[in-house]
Parts: C-alpha cells; sequence; structure tokens
C-alpha cells in the first residue's frame, strides 16, 4: 500500500513536470478559461432575458467549470498515446509499479489542472460581479462532484487510447462524444428553454447531473437533491471508468 | 549452473490462428549473453515481452530467476530489467528525471536512486546532458538512456530488444562495450537482434528463430561450424525476374546433381552453393553452368558465415530483412511530431 502510494504520487510528479519545463503550456491553460469566460458572456449577453437568474456570468460561471473537465478529459489520452508511441508506458509496466498508481496518477493529474484551471475561473467571474451563494462549502462540493466526473471522462478517452492506441480514431471519437456531452446538458442555457428530446437526453447525460447540483450551490443555495443524484451518478460513471480503463491497461499488457 | 531463463512449450496465438511463438523451449544460463536471431516477425519481440510479463503467454509458461511469469510476475518484474525496441523515452523530461522516475518505479530509495542516477549517467556518458530535455538527444543518447532505466536496479537479467536498431557504428561498438562491462560484472543478457555482426561478437550462445520456432540453438562458432567447407557464392547477371527464376532453377539442378555440392540455397543476386573444397569447386562448377549455356556474373568464395547458417535454417538471407526493419522504424519516430 505504501509502495502505491508513493507509486500515485511520482506519477503524479512526473506529469506535472511537464509543465515545469514548459511554463508556456500552464499559461495557456490557465488564460483558456479566461478567454471562454468572456467570449461567452459577451457572446450571450442578451439571452439572459429569458433567464430567472441574474447575469449571464452568474449563470455561466458554474456551466464553465463543468465544461472544463469535459475540454480536460482529452488532455491525459494524449499524454499515455505519446507515452505508448515512445514506448514509454510499454517500459513503464515492465517495472513493479503498481498499475493502479500509472493510471490514479494521470487522473489525478488531470483533476489538479482542472482545479486550477477552476480557480481561475472563480477569481475572474467574481471580477465580472458574480458570487458564489453557498461560499467555500458549496465551491469545496464543486470540486468533488466535478472531478468524479471528470475522472469518468477521461479515464473513458484513457481507456480508448490504450485500446486504439494511436492518436486519429481517439480524437474523432473524443470530439463526437465530448461536444454533444456539452449540448445536451444545462451548461450552456437552462433546460427549460431546450426542446423536449434534449430534455430526455438530458436525463442520460452525467455532464447534465453535475451542473445542475453545482449551479444551484452558485446562484441560490445547496439543492441536496440534485447533490445526491449528482454524487451518486458521477461517482458511479467515475467508478465504470476507472474498472473500464484498468480493463483496456490489462489489455496492453499492464 | 543455474538457468536464469527457462521457457517451458511458450506459445503465444494471436487472434486464434497467427502463431507468434510455437512451443519454445529454451534454457538460458546465469551469466550468459544469449542472443534470440531471426528476421521481422519471427517472434522475437514476442517472445521477450512474453519472459517480462508484458505479453501473456496462450500456453505454456516460463520461469525467469526461478520465478513462473505469470503467476509471480511482480518478482519476474523486480529482477529485471527491460530495454525496448523503440525509443523508450520519455522527451518531456530530462534525462535525470527519467532515469529517478525508475528508480522509484523500482521502489529504491531516494538515497540509492541518486547514486545510481550519476552512476549510470556516468557509464553511459551521459552526465553533461542529464539535466537537458530528451527531446534535444540524439538516437544513440536516447538508446543509452533508455538502457539505463533498465539498469536502476541492477537487475539479474538484462533483457534487450534491438540493441543497435538504426544507430551509426560508434554508437553501436559503445553500446556493445556496455553489455560486456555488465555482463563481466555477473549480469545474465537476453538481447534479439537482426545483426549477424552483434550476434557474432557478442552472444556466448545464439537462437535462431523463424516463423515462432527455435530453428537452430548454440554458440556462434558451433553454428558456423555446421556448415563445413566453403561457401561459392554466384551472382547472376540481371535479367526480367522470371527469366532469372528458370535460370536459378536450372544452376541448382545442374548443381545439385554433382556429388561435390552439398547444398544449393538461392540468394538475392543468384545463389550459394555449400562445397567442401572451394578451390577446386569455382573452376568444375564454372564449367558446368557454361555447359549448361548459362552466363554469370559474378563468383566468389566465402567461409560460412551466421548469414549461412540462418539462410540454411530459414531459406532466406537476414540481409534482405534490415532495411525493412529500419524503415519501420523511422515511420514508427516521424509518427509523433
Amino acid at each position: 500500500m505504501r509502495n502505491a502510494i508513493k507509486d500515485t504520487w511520482y506519477t503524479l510528479l512526473r506529469y506535472l513536470r511537464t509543465f515545469v519545463h514548459n511554463p508556456f503550456w500552464m499559461l495557456i491553460l490557465l488564460i483558456q478559461p479566461m478567454i471562454w469566460l468572456v467570449l461567452f458572456t459577451q457572446l450571450f449577453q442578451s439571452i439572459t432575458l429569458g433567464f430567472t437568474s441574474g447575469s449571464y456570468v452568474q449563470f455561466f460561471a458554474p456551466g464553465l467549470i463543468v465544461m472544463l473537465a469535459v475540454f480536460n478529459a482529452n488532455a491525459l489520452a494524449f499524454r499515455m498515446l505519446n507515452d505508448i508511441n515512445y514506448g514509454v508506458l510499454e517500459k513503464m509496466i515492465a517495472t513493479p509499479v503498481n498499475r493502479y498508481s500509472l493510471i490514479v496518477g494521470g487522473l489525478l493529474y488531470i483533476a489538479v489542472t482542472w482545479v486550477l484551471q477552476v480557480i481561475i475561473v472563480l477569481i475572474v467571474s467574481f471580477l465580472m460581479g458574480a458570487s458564489v451563494a453557498t461560499g467555500v462549502a458549496g465551491v469545496l462540493l464543486t470540486f468533488v462532484i466535478v472531478s468524479m466526473l471528470g475522472i469518468g471522462l477521461t479515464g473513458l478517452v484513457a481507456a480508448l487510447a490504450v485500446t486504439m492506441k494511436r492518436p486519429e480514431p481517439v480524437v474523432l471519437i473524443a470530439n463526437l462524444i465530448t461536444l454533444p456531452l456539452m449540448f445536451l446538458s444545462s451548461i450552456l442555457i437552462p433546460a427549460y428553454l431546450t426542446p423536449s428530446w434534449i430534455q430526455t437526453a438530458m436525463k442520460f447525460n452525467p455532464v447534465n447531473y453535475a451542473i445542475l447540483a453545482v449551479r444551484p450551490m452558485f446562484l441560490t443555495g445547496f439543492d441536496w437533491m440534485a447533490i445526491a443524484q449528482a454524487v451518486i451518478v458521477c461517482g458511479a460513471f467515475a467508478l465504470v471508468a476507472i474498472v473500464v480503463e484498468t480493463a483496456a491497461f490489462r489489455r496492453f499488457g499492464g | 549452473m543455474k538457468n536464469i531463463v527457462e521457457t517451458f512449450n511458450l506459445t503465444k496465438i494471436y487472434n486464434k490462428q497467427v502463431r507468434a511463438v510455437d512451443d519454445v523451449s529454451v534454457q538460458i544460463e546465469e551469466g550468459e549473453i544469449f542472443g534470440l536471431l531471426g528476421p521481422n516477425g519471427a517472434g522475437k519481440t514476442t517472445t521477450i515481452h512474453m519472459l517480462t510479463t508484458l505479453t501473456r503467454p496462450t500456453s505454456g509458461t516460463a520461469r525467469v530467476g526461478g520465478y513462473d511469469v505469470l503467476k509471480e510476475a511482480r518478482k519476474v518484474r523486480e529482477i529485471t530489467g527491460y530495454s525496448a525496441q523503440e525509443a523508450g523515452v520519455d522527451e518531456y523530461s530530462s534525462g535525470r528525471e527519467y532515469l529517478t522516475l525508475f528508480g522509484h518505479y523500482y521502489h529504491l530509495d531516494d538515497q540509492t536512486i541518486r547514486r545510481r542516477v550519476n552512476e549510470l549517467l556516468e557509464l553511459l556518458e551521459l552526465t553533461d546532458a542529464a539535466d537537458r530535455l530528451v527531446a534535444t538527444y540524439s538516437g544513440g543518447m536516447r538508446k543509452r538512456l533508455e538502457i539505463g532505466t533498465a539498469l536502476m536496479h541492477r537487475p539479474q537479467l538484462l533483457v534487450v530488444d534491438e540493441p543497435t536498431l538504426g544507430l551509426d557504428i560508434q554508437t553501436r561498438v559503445r553500446i556493445w562495450d556496455y553489455i560486456r562491462t555488465l555482463n563481466k560484472d555477473g549480469m545474465s543478457i537476453l538481447l534479439t537482434t537482426h545483426y549477424l555482426e552483434e550476434t557474432d561478437k557478442l552472444c556466448d550462445r545464439v537462437a535462431i528463430m523463424d516463423h515462432g520456432r527455435i530453428v537452430a540453438l548454440g554458440t556462434p562458432n558451433e553454428l558456423k561450424g555446421e556448415i563445413h567447407g566453403d561457401v561459392v557464392m554466384l551472382t547472376l547477371p540481371l535479367e526480367e525476374p522470371d527469366q532469372r527464376a528458370k535460370t536459378v532453377e536450372k544452376a541448382t539442378r545442374i548443381l545439385v546433381a554433382q556429388t561435390f555440392v552439398k547444398e544449393v540455397q538461392p540468394t538475392d543476386e543468384g545463389l550459394n552453393a555449400y562445397v567442401d573444397q572451394g578451390s577446386s569447386a569455382v573452376p568444375q562448377i564454372l564449367h558446368l553452368l557454361e555447359q549448361g549455356g548459362l552466363t554469370i556474373g559474378e563468383i566468389s568464395l566465402a567461409r560460412p558465415s551466421l548469414d549461412d547458417v540462418f539462410l540454411k535454417y530459414t531459406g532466406r538471407t537476414i540481409r534482405e530483412e534490415k532495411g525493412k526493419a529500419v524503415g519501420a522504424r523511422a515511420a514508427w519516430i516521424r509518427r509523433p511530431r
């Protein structure tokens, strides 16, 4: 167990060290959410008329936090494809390193980058006049729920990468999935403004459960029913993804 | 003498029909440098993947250092160092960081890791480049670093897939030196190779693999000794492939009928005839072929080499495989850029 924790830690460190060598990547990663926040809020400013909740920033900031988890889902897959292509992953699994540590270390790396991005979103949206109704507790609960969602998505794309072993099909399939996941949710506009078939589709989308739990925490207060549903759905999703990724990893040779 | 590797009817079948490794039973002694020689697709890499626990055998099993690769995979990984055929290095880290990571993955303590990293950087002549990103390393430096990662824990068995594939001759000689040095310190070494020269210079024993099977096994000298006498190499003038095949066939028929010719093998440029006495055979062969109405391009005489051994057992020269292998590697390396 001690080895497993250490293996996870060194795996996470290895991924994070990339940013030390490439501070420019880090910069882009941190600027990106700011650009989105400004762009989306400017673009959709006028449609706030139909909303029950104040400004679009207020509405969109929690949406962007969930969206970033969706958009980060590919990042680990690409690092892993690179490792596969260069024979690095193969070398790693020929060592006694804990298999789960390799997987979990990667997932944590994505969680860390996402948390950093969320902090940027929170700071910028505060500056733009938004606030979090439930305060620090709400932010922490957001971290928990969206991390599970992010781990689920990241794990599935990583499993795809380990199975396909080539970047091209992974890009295609990941794009095919991530955009609909975002649009078939109330990230960009509230559900009641969408056609009924989309509202039905939303019921099968873990992303939507995350946003339904997170948004009230920013706008009004804790919606415990939505939070419970999100924890169950996103938690199960994360578990399934870890199982699927582990299976893919085993087939690869781990 | 204890065996560091023993395989028992080791078999790997892909997609239920491709027998990549077919019923291989072999023993490698402790302290040996053992070579697996064979063309692309012969099953060398699959064999060592099974020995390093990267691939599960379809049937049969193997023991490394006395541990079963299936039941005691963890133990096997602890005593084995694996150097991959592909570059096997992380471009996003420095050489020192990469070696350190493997030290951690082998669960060494921090002090040992620091010491070994410095020792290996010194041994592999990478000290000056240690803190540079691997992305700036040359092919030879990458391969040295890659071998270094497999040595962090001082394995009992070092498994190297194509130690010098695609490297220039100076780097190759240097890597051979490292392998010899490690072997002198008591490390057993299993390597795969396309290069006959590598086998000849480096290996205590060689197994020639073809179509997943071991077709010959012995010291390089024993193998060469199996082919008695001399080799007469004939090249035929360039002609249409059909015409050429006919010429080779006709020449083969003529030569096989002679008692002084033991064996005839077609080659890329013509054919090789294995004879007892080269000096007396050459004029006779020339005379016979002329009588048969055949024109010869060139004729030369040589002592049997491992290439001839290879040809005898596989029906192909290993030279025709080399170009392909290097090409495949180049495509592989280019892809991620």
